[in-house]
């Protein structure tokens, strides 16, 4: 140190070295390289305008320009995005208070405030004209009839949303929102074709520093560019994000995909269970295992033209006893999934693993144990040669009709395994593979016979599909933390109950949860643990297994955190 | 001649209006909507389908008559508007604009790489009958009209790609088209298209160069003491291509309804193929509608430019 006081040139030379160690060592790190995503085509966005979108990849692909009030970690704890602070919700449960950031800007560089938000609600979500298609997600049941939650601005960065219901889990919708430029929307009010058509909204060159990137290039069914937003809003302090651009690249088939993992083509892309064991023999790949919000199920036709007996809780239990998940677990996923026995997936926060009877695995699965309980369901056996067989009130023969859509190999697997047990029970099942439109049309949607009325998925307890079914195997999705939006299937006025299951208990605990009752998270959590053991018991279908996602990223990829929700940190990842 | 060609263009109009509009109707009247490949995504968000199904129709004007959307459609066809794509929220043009070089560049160099390799070796394989080099050609045609030309696709990357990393794994359309880079890519694509055609070319034309071969006419110009060159390439050549347009041309309209399309998908090439096939799965209806109808003339005017090839080959055939 006493050299540095001795001699002028030497102090110089040690300050620029503190001045580039600053610059240098102490800086975040420098925005390099490409980041490209593989996804296959049938994944691809519909539009970057999103209110118009039905899909869920269009949200993805705005959110890289785009962020939304707030996000989740992978425990679920709440990360906020253009929110100053979590929204306040009053003790009534009426009344939610948000707070914008006040450092937002428009591209214009005018700056985001709460009557952008208000206007993109009241006057574009809500409005007759250009016909949102989630807005019911902001109406609420009052006397019967359907209405709209009220916004109403406060201050520049302050609104409130009221509601004349008690729905504990509104505020999740609320994190979702994404706002429109009301200088710019304001233009095509009214004007459904020109709205649509708007370069603006369709090339989002509106959206100022509100992501973490800004659109470039979006070339249909082969890749979507964005690149480094240098002005995002998180990414003052870091300097986030740290790729140059981003790219989602689009696929024909999985395998060419991943060989483009494989040869260092992409950065990261999901991978195949067959395939894991082989690219975790990769060096310079990192796979990680994740939860998702996906699951397999049966559903059992409980409608006037299924088998009869799958109206009876003990016979529904019987066959979920005779397929057995673990099997379907192991062989079909080879391990990446994990049985199911609610909608309610062991990720979320909801889930309580001492309370769901499980059915199909053991001591509840069995080929004994399923022919002792279709017993004492009253139904008898007869035997035809070496093979038991199940008989119907009638005396004949059970034989059902199981239907799915072809194209997943897994499914097929699944189909046939459900097939072989339920053989093993004395049950023929007949396996029939139709397209989805086919599936839907003349499976799901059904009316009452002789009726004038539009097929629908839940016409009431008397409806009846065109075609007779006895069961379907497909796969659904659940929200791990609002998990009451399955309501849509299992309620009695779920818009998609095709399968007629109705339970005053099941509808009572529905209600309760989006109730006064519900708003304390501990209460909230005692409905759930009750809804998913009626729910584990009743086998209105049989929850099979929820599979957890494999994602293959180059290792020098840094700053990933795996989980149910990986990509909530997308913006900190960068590479070494 | 000019009488004939613009009779059979005009024929054309009539019969792509024709098809036009059976397509329209046939896509509206179906029972799919294009709701439904969301459902599953719109019932995980708790929502009512057939109210965003309604929300969607009416935004699009699916809601209206069918006759009121026909007379709508035509009435903008002639103002020279093809319409919104709604699953690629583009308008049908631009998405076509943008899209069609790459099918063009895949089946123009496919169609050449084919044509010309063919033709040649099936005309050395008759030259040479019942040599090694015959036999090799029919053994390599047989094994070329077998493979499917996804399955060659897939193997040419796994090989090439990701083994030897000779090639990337998918077409990159940073390239511009008019590069060396984009040739060489097109390399591994044009082989899986091309390939099975080329092994037909070679089958069809040495069975029509070993057809005139032994006719009489080859025998008379041997004996005027005319090269084997000239025998080959002026008599006997000229004679055996006649059936091989028909087929040429026939081939060229499956290569762009079937085969570019599977090609497209392996390599990730994004062109027509698919643009129509995500049409059809979205029920996107102008845009289906719009690729029938480019197909439809392409079908068309490849029929009249095989009956005006016909003409130039065999001055004795006339249509006046």
């Amino acid at each position: 140190m006493d050299l540095i006081y001795r001699r002028p040139v030497q102090k110089l030379v040690v300050a620029g070295l503190l001045i580039l160690a600053v610059f240098t060592g102490c800086s975040a790190p420098a925005a390099k390289g490409v980041f490209i995503e593989g996804d296959v085509t049938g994944g691809e966005a519909e539009t970057l305008n999103w209110i118009l979108a039905a899909d869920a990849s269009s949200f993805g692909y705005v959110g890289y320009a785009l962020e939304s009030l707030a996000t989740y970690d992978n425990q679920f704890n709440i990360q906020l995005r253009c929110l100053g602070r979590d929204i306040e919700v009053s003790p009534d449960g009426l009344v939610y208070t948000i707070t914008l950031r006040n450092d937002l800007k428009w591209s214009d560089g005018s700056q985001v405030t709460a009557e952008d938000y208000v206007y993109t609600l009241k006057n574009l979500m809500f409005s007759d004209w250009l016909n949102y298609n989630y807005r019911d997600d902001w109406m609420e049941d009052v006397n019967g009839h359907k209405v709209f939650v009220n916004p109403g601005v406060i201050n520049d960065t302050t609104f409130t949303v009221t509601r004349q219901t008690v729905d504990p889990e509104f505020v999740y919708t609320l994190y979702d929102l994404i706002p429109y430029p009301k200088y710019i929307a304001s233009k095509y009010e009214g004007k459904v074709d020109a709205f649509t058509q708007a370069k603006e909204f369709n090339e989002l060159s509106y959206t100022g520093n509100l992501g973490p990137y800004r659109f470039k290039e979006w070339l249909r069914n082969d890749k979507f560019v964005v690149e480094r937003n240098p002005d995002f809003f998180l990414g003052k302090d870091n300097g986030a994000p740290f790729f140059s651009e981003y790219v989602i690249k689009m696929f024909g088939t999985a395998a060419v995909m991943q060989g483009a993992l494989e040869a260092g083509d992409i950065t990261y892309c999901g991978i195949e269970p067959p395939n894991v064991p082989k690219f975790k023999q990769l060096e310079r790949i990192n796979v990680y295992t994740v939860p998702t919000r996906g699951y397999n199920l049966v559903c059992y036709n409980q409608r006037a033209n299924g088998w009869e007996g799958l109206r009876k809780k003990e016979v529904r239990q019987a066959l979920s006893m005779a397929i057995d998940k673990d099997t379907i677990v192991q062989k079909m996923y080879l391990g990446f999934a994990e049985p199911a026995f609610s909608f309610i997936p062991s990720s979320s926060p909801w889930y309580s693993e001492g309370n769901v009877v499980k059915f199909g695995v053991a001591p509840l699965a069995g080929k004994q144990k399923a022919m002792e309980q279709l017993k004492s369901a009253g139904y008898e056996y007869t035997s035809d040669g070496d093979r038991t067989v199940l008989m119907d009130n009638n005396g004949k023969p059970v034989k059902l009709l199981l239907v799915t859509t072809p194209g997943s190999d897994i499914v097929e697997s699944m189909s046939l395994l459900i097939k072989q047990e339920l053989s093993n029970i004395g049950i023929e099942v007949e396996v029939k593979m139709v397209q989805w439109p086919t599936l839907l049309r003349q499976y799901m949607m059904n009316k009452v016979p002789g009726s004038d009325q539009e097929p629908r998925y839940n016409n009431g307890p008397q409806a009846v599909s065109e075609e007779p079914w006895d069961m379907v195997l497909m796969g659904h999705n659940t929200d791990p933390l609002a998990p009451s939006g399955s309501s849509v299937f299992f309620a009695s006025d779920g818009g998609l109950n095709s399968f007629g299951f109705f339970n005053d208990e099941v509808d009572a605990l529905f209600k309760k949860v989006k109730s006064t009752a519900g708003l304390d998270r501990e209460d909230r959590r005692k409905i759930y643990i009750e809804l998913a053991r009626v729910m584990s018991e009743e086998q209105p279908v049989d929850f099979l297994v929820f599979s957890r996602a494999n994602r293959g990223f180059q290792k020098t990829v840094k700053g990933i955190e795996p989980g149910i929700n990986m990509g909530y940190n997308y913006y900190l990842w960068r590479f070494e | 001649m000019r009488n004939y060609i613009i009779k059979r263009l005009f024929y054309s109009v009539i019969i792509a209006w024709g098809i036009l509009t059976i397509t329209f109707i046939l896509l509206r009247v179906g029972p799919t909507s294009p709701v439904d490949r969301y459902i599953l995504n719109i019932a995980a968000r708790g929502q009512d389908v057939e109210s965003v199904k309604q929300a969607i129709e009416a935004r699009y004007g699916l809601d209206k008559p069918l006759i009121e959307q026909y007379f709508s459609y035509m009435g903008n066809l002639l103002q020279g508007n093809w319409g919104w794509s709604f699953s690629t929220s583009m308008p049908v043009l631009e998405l076509i604009g943008s899209h069609w070089i790459y099918s063009f560049q895949l089946i123009l160099l496919a169609t050449i790489f084919a044509i010309v390799l063919g033709l040649s070796i099936g005309m050395l394989s008759a030259v040479k009958q019942n040599t090694r080099f015959d036999y090799a050609a029919s053994i390599f045609s047989f094994i070329g009209i077998s493979i499917p030309g996804f399955w060659l696709g897939l193997m040419l990357i796994l090989v090439f790609a990701v083994q030897l990393g000779i090639f990337k794994t998918y077409y990159d359309t940073n390239y511009p088209i008019w590069s060396l880079d984009n040739l060489k890519q097109l390399i591994l694509p044009v082989m899986a298209l091309g390939i099975g055609e080329l092994a037909g070319y070679v089958r069809y034309t040495r069975s029509a160069m070993l057809d005139n071969l032994r006719k009489e006419f080859v025998t008379t110009a041997r004996a005027k003491g005319l090269s084997e060159r000239t025998v080959i390439g002026k008599h006997v050549f000229r004679n055996a291509i006649l059936p091989l347009v028909t087929i040429i041309m026939f081939d060229l309209g499956s290569v762009v309804f079937g085969g570019a399309y599977l090609t497209e998908i392996v390599f990730g090439i994004p062109g027509l193929g698919q643009v129509s096939f995500n049409a059809i799965f979205a029920n996107d209806y102008a845009v289906v509608v719009t690729i029938t109808l480019i197909g439809t003339f392409l079908v068309l005017f490849l029929n009249l430019g095989t009956d005006i090839v016909y003409t130039y080959l065999d001055p004795r055939i006339r249509y006046d």
